[in-house]
C-alpha cells in the first residue's frame, strides 16, 4: 500500500499517458495534421517527441512516417477516420515495404466527417480490410489509462518485432476525458531499438530475406554497409519489383504468416470469468469501462456473468475464440450500430446466443448492457 | 562493395527512350561530384522514370505514384546527413499528381534533389496527358489546348527551393545535374526524354515541344531535421494532494452549461482539481461543437468516492447554466431531482425547481461559470470552497478567477 507522499496524483488524459509511452518506448517522431480529436496528441507530441513535424495533411503525413522509418527512426501519427481514409494509401505502402510505425486511431461519429466531437466506434471494419488481399494489421485497443501505457508500448514492440505499421485504436472518450490518476502506478517502459528481436543478418544482405521468424532484420536506407532497396510494388528478396515469380509471391504471403505466427505473443486481453455463469460480455475500448460496471452491478444483483476486455482486436486470436465459444450467450457491446467486432467473430450469421448492445451519439451506459443481459 | 553507380542491369525503356540518357547523367554527375553508392538514397515514383531502382547501386526505396517526393522528404529528415544525398525521380505524371508535395517540400527547403523526367505525358499507362504537358504539344494533338502546363521549375522556385532548372538538351544535362545534386537544400530538375512510344522520336522535336531552359536560384539556408532531448509529460505535472475533506458520498454528478469563451471548460477542470485535491476521484470531460470559438460549451464532472470506470452522466446531480447556449442544450437535464442553478437572466419560468442568480451580473461572462460552482458549494457544502481557492492556485489567471468565486458571497 503506497503512502500518500509516494503517489503522484494527477488530472491527466489518455492523450498524454499514450503519448509519454511512446517516447518513453522509442518513438523519435510525431507527424500529425490535427483532426478532432485527435488534437492532445499533436499538442503533446510538439511538447515531447525528439522530433515534431506538422504534416500539411493526412496523405503527406504517411509518406513522411514512411520515409523517416525507411531511415531507422520510429514514427508516430494520430488522427480520426477523415485523415485515416487519406491515409490507406501510405499505409498500404508501409505494410507491404515492411515499415515499423505506429498509427494512433481517435473515433468520432461517421460516417463521412459525422460529428466530430462525439465519440465512437466505428472504425474496426475499415482496419479489417484495410490492407488489399486481406492481409492482418496488428491492432491494439486501450480500454483505460493502464492499457494506454503498457498497450502502447506493446504496440511499438510488435510493430518493430514484425516490421509492420501497427494501429493503437481509440475513441474521443477516451483522449479526451481527463481523470485523477496516480501516475506513480506508471513502471517506466523500456526503450525498444530496432531490430532488438530479428533474426541475424545474412550476408549478402537483403532487405527482405528473413530466417526462423519471418521478418527480415532491419537496415536502415543510407547506411554505410549495406546497400538496402525498399519497395511497395510486388517485390524479391532484393527488393527488386518482380511480377509474380515464386520468390516474390512467398514474400506477399510471409507479410500475412509473419503477422499469424507470433499472434500469442502479442494477444491481449482481460478475461473476468465467474465458474457457471451462462452469459459473457464482450467489450473493448471505451466501452469496457461500462462493461466493468454492468458485470459488477449484476453481480451485486445476484446473477452471474462473465467478461472479456479485448485489447488486441486484430487479428483475431483463437484465444478469443476459445473463450466465446464456452458460453451460452455472448453480449457483444460496443459504440456503433453495425455490430463491427461481432460480425468479425460471428459473421452474417447471427445466432439466437449472440446479442449486440449498439448505439450512436453518446457513450452505452451500463444499464443497457445489465438490459441485454436480461434479456 | 562496388564503387559503380549503375548495375549492370539492361536499361528497361523502350528503344529510343530518353530516360537511359537521364539515367547515365545522373550516375556520371554524381561520380564527378565524389558519391559513393552507398551514400546516396534513390526515392523511385510510379511510372516509366520510377523503373530506374534496379539501374542503381545505390540504396533505394520505390514508393507510389505522385508521392515520392514526400517520401524522399521522410528519408532525408530520417538521416538528417549532409553527406548523404537523397535523389527523388519521378515523371511528368507523378509530379502533376504530387504538385502539393513538391511545394511543401521546396518551401521546407528539405535537402533533397527531385528530378523530373518530363517525356510530355503518361507514358505507361498510354500516352495520356499530363499537367506538364506543354501547350504547343497538347494542341498538335487537339487535347486541351490552351490550358497552359504548370510551370514546375518556376512554382518550385517561388516556394523556396534553392536551385530549380529545366534542361532540354542532352548536352547540357551534366552541368544542370551537377548543380541541382550540389545545392545545399531542395533543388529541382525538370529534365526533357523523349516518349518513342507516344510523344516524339526526335530529338529536334522533343526541343521544340519543351517549354525553355531555365534556373532559378534562391538563397537559403537548408532546413535540418532537429532531434531534441525532453523531458517527461508526466514531470511537467504537479502532483494534486489530498488537503480538503468532502462530504461528497459515492458518487456526484455535475453539469456546466453555457457558451464557448465562457471559462465553462476551465471552471470545469477547477472543479475536478478541487475534488481531487478533497480525495476524491475526478473526471472532467467537455462537449461543443467544431468551432470551439462559438455556440454552446458543456462540461461533465464526476467527483467520486469509488474510481470512476464508466464517464457518462446522463443523470447529473448538480446543474449550473450560465448562458441561453447553455440553457439549450442542457434544459432536457432539468427535473426534480437535479439542483438546478441558472443565471436570473435566463427564462426559466416554465421551471419552477430552477434557483436563479445574477452570476453574469456579478462575475462577467468569463465567470459565472466558477461563480455558479461556488454557489453551489457554500448551499450544498459538499466541498471546501477553499478547495477551488487552492486549485486556483498559481493560475495565470488567478485574480480574476478569485473575484469571479467570491463575486457572489455577499448575496448569498
Amino acid at each position: 500500500m503506497k503512502t500518500e507522499e509516494q503517489k503522484k496524483i494527477v488530472l491527466t488524459d489518455a492523450s498524454m499517458i499514450i503519448t509519454e509511452a511512446c517516447v518513453q518506448s522509442g518513438a523519435d517522431v510525431f507527424i500529425g495534421y490535427p483532426i478532432t480529436p485527435s488534437n492532445r496528441f499533436y499538442q503533446y507530441g510538439g511538447n515531447r517527441f525528439p522530433l515534431f513535424l506538422a504534416g500539411p495533411d493526412e496523405i503527406t503525413v504517411m509518406q513522411w512516417m514512411a520515409g523517416l522509418s525507411t531511415a531507422g527512426r520510429f514514427p508516430v501519427t494520430a488522427t480520426a477516420f477523415p485523415g485515416l481514409a487519406l491515409m490507406m494509401e501510405g499505409l498500404n505502402m508501409s505494410y507491404m515495404m515492411e515499415l515499423p510505425m505506429l498509427l494512433i486511431i481517435t473515433q468520432r461519429l461517421g460516417p463521412s466527417t459525422g460529428s466530430a466531437t462525439t465519440g465512437a466506434q466505428g472504425d474496426l471494419g475499415v482496419l479489417h480490410g484495410a490492407i488489399s488481399g486481406g492481409y492482418p494489421l496488428p491492432v491494439f485497443c486501450p480500454s483505460d489509462f493502464e492499457d494506454s501505457w503498457y498497450l502502447t508500448h506493446e504496440a511499438i514492440k510488435t510493430s518493430i518485432a514484425l516490421r509492420t505499421p501497427v494501429v493503437l485504436l481509440t475513441s474521443k472518450e477516451m483522449v479526451m476525458t481527463s481523470k485523477s490518476f496516480d501516475i506513480s502506478d506508471l513502471k517506466p517502459l523500456e526503450r525498444l531499438s530496432m531490430n532488438f528481436d530479428s533474426d541475424p543478418i545474412e550476408l549478402p544482405y537483403q532487405t527482405y530475406r528473413s530466417g526462423q521468424k519471418m521478418v527480415p532484420p532491419f537496415v536502415p536506407a543510407g547506411n554505410d554497409e549495406y546497400q538496402v532497396r525498399f519497395n511497395s510494388s510486388t517485390h524479391d528478396n532484393e527488393g527488386m519489383i518482380r511480377k509474380n515469380n515464386p520468390e516474390s509471391l512467398n514474400n506477399t504471403r510471409r507479410l500475412k504468416e509473419k503477422i499469424e505466427k507470433r499472434l500469442n505473443e502479442y494477444t491481449f486481453f482481460e478475461y473476468d470469468q465467474q465458474d457457471d455463469s451462462k452469459d459473457l460480455i464482450v467489450s473493448y475500448g471505451i466501452s469496457a469501462e461500462a462493461s466493468r460496471d454492468a458485470c459488477a452491478e449484476w453481480r451485486k444483483s445476484g446473477h452471474k456473468a462473465s467478461l472479456l476486455i479485448v485489447k488486441t482486436l486484430l487479428p483475431v486470436a483463437p484465444d478469443i475464440l476459445g473463450i466465446i465459444r464456452q458460453f451460452e450467450r455472448v453480449h457483444f457491446v460496443e459504440e456503433n450500430i453495425t455490430g463491427l467486432y461481432r460480425e468479425i467473430i460471428f459473421g452474417k450469421m447471427h445466432a439466437d446466443s449472440v446479442f449486440s448492445v449498439e448505439k450512436i451519439g453518446s457513450m452505452i451506459t451500463p444499464e443497457e448492457i445489465i438490459k441485454s443481459l436480461q434479456s | 562493395m562496388t564503387t559503380n553507380m549503375l548495375t549492370d542491369v539492361k536499361m528497361p525503356f523502350c528503344p529510343g527512350c530518353g530516360h537511359g540518357i537521364i539515367v547515365k547523367s545522373i550516375s556520371k554527375s554524381l561520380e564527378d561530384i565524389g558519391y559513393q553508392p552507398n551514400d546516396v538514397v534513390i526515392v523511385t515514383d510510379i511510372g516509366c522514370a520510377g523503373l530506374v531502382d534496379p539501374l542503381f547501386n545505390t540504396h533505394t526505396v520505390h514508393g507510389l505514384h505522385g508521392r515520392a517526393p514526400a517520401l524522399g522528404v521522410g528519408v532525408a529528415m530520417g538521416l538528417n546527413n549532409k553527406n548523404k544525398k537523397v535523389i527523388v525521380i519521378q515523371g511528368d505524371g507523378g509530379a502533376t499528381i504530387g504538385l502539393q508535395h513538391i511545394l511543401e517540400a521546396a518551401r521546407r527547403n528539405i535537402n533533397l534533389t527531385l528530378i523530373v523526367f518530363n517525356n510530355l505525358l503518361y507514358g505507361m499507362t498510354g500516352g495520356q496527358i499530363s499537367g506538364l504537358s506543354t501547350d504547343k504539344f497538347k494542341s498538335d494533338r487537339d487535347l486541351e489546348p490552351g490550358i497552359p502546363p504548370f510551370d514546375i521549375v518556376r512554382l518550385a522556385h517561388e516556394a523556396g527551393a534553392v536551385s530549380s532548372a529545366r534542361v532540354v538538351s542532352p548536352r547540357n544535362f551534366n552541368e544542370y545535374l551537377k548543380k541541382a545534386l550540389d545545392a545545399p537544400g531542395f533543388s529541382l530538375i525538370e529534365m526533357a526524354s523523349m516518349c518513342t512510344s507516344y510523344a516524339v522520336s526526335k530529338l529536334k522535336e522533343l526541343e521544340e515541344y519543351s517549354e525553355e531552359e531555365n534556373a532559378l536560384t534562391n538563397r537559403r539556408a537548408p532546413v535540418e531535421a532537429t532531434f531534441r532531448q525532453t523531458s517527461s509529460l508526466f514531470d511537467r505535472l504537479q502532483g494534486i494532494p489530498r488537503m480538503f475533506g468532502s462530504k461528497i458520498h459515492q458518487r456526484l454528478g455535475i453539469v456546466l452549461a453555457g457558451s464557448a469563451g465562457g471559462g465553462v471548460q476551465s471552471a470545469a477542470m477547477l472543479l475536478a482539481k478541487a475534488g481531487t485535491l478533497s480525495g476524491l476521484h475526478s473526471t472532467m470531460k467537455g462537449e461543443y461543437p467544431v468551432t470551439v470559438g462559438t455556440g454552446f460549451s458543456i462540461a461533465e464532472v464526476i467527483l467520486s468516492t469509488e474510481p470512476v470506470h464508466y464517464t457518462g452522466l446522463n443523470k447529473p446531480d448538480v446543474l449550473i447554466i450560465v448562458s441561453e447556449d447553455g440553457l439549450s442544450v442542457a434544459k432536457h437535464l432539468i427535473n426534480k431531482n437535479v439542483l438546478v442553478l441558472a443565471d436570473d437572466k435566463l427564462d426559466v419560468s416554465q421551471y419552477p425547481e430552477v434557483i436563479s442568480m445574477p452570476f453574469v451580473q456579478e462575475a462577467g461572462k468569463r465567470g459565472a461559470a466558477l461563480s455558479g460552482l461556488s454557489e453551489w458549494i457554500r448551499r450544498s457544502g459538499m466541498l471546501e470552497l477553499q478547495s477551488l481557492v487552492e486549485a486556483i492556485g498559481k493560475h495565470k489567471h488567478g485574480e480574476s478567477l478569485l473575484k469571479a468565486l467570491f463575486a457572489l458571497e455577499k448575496k448569498s
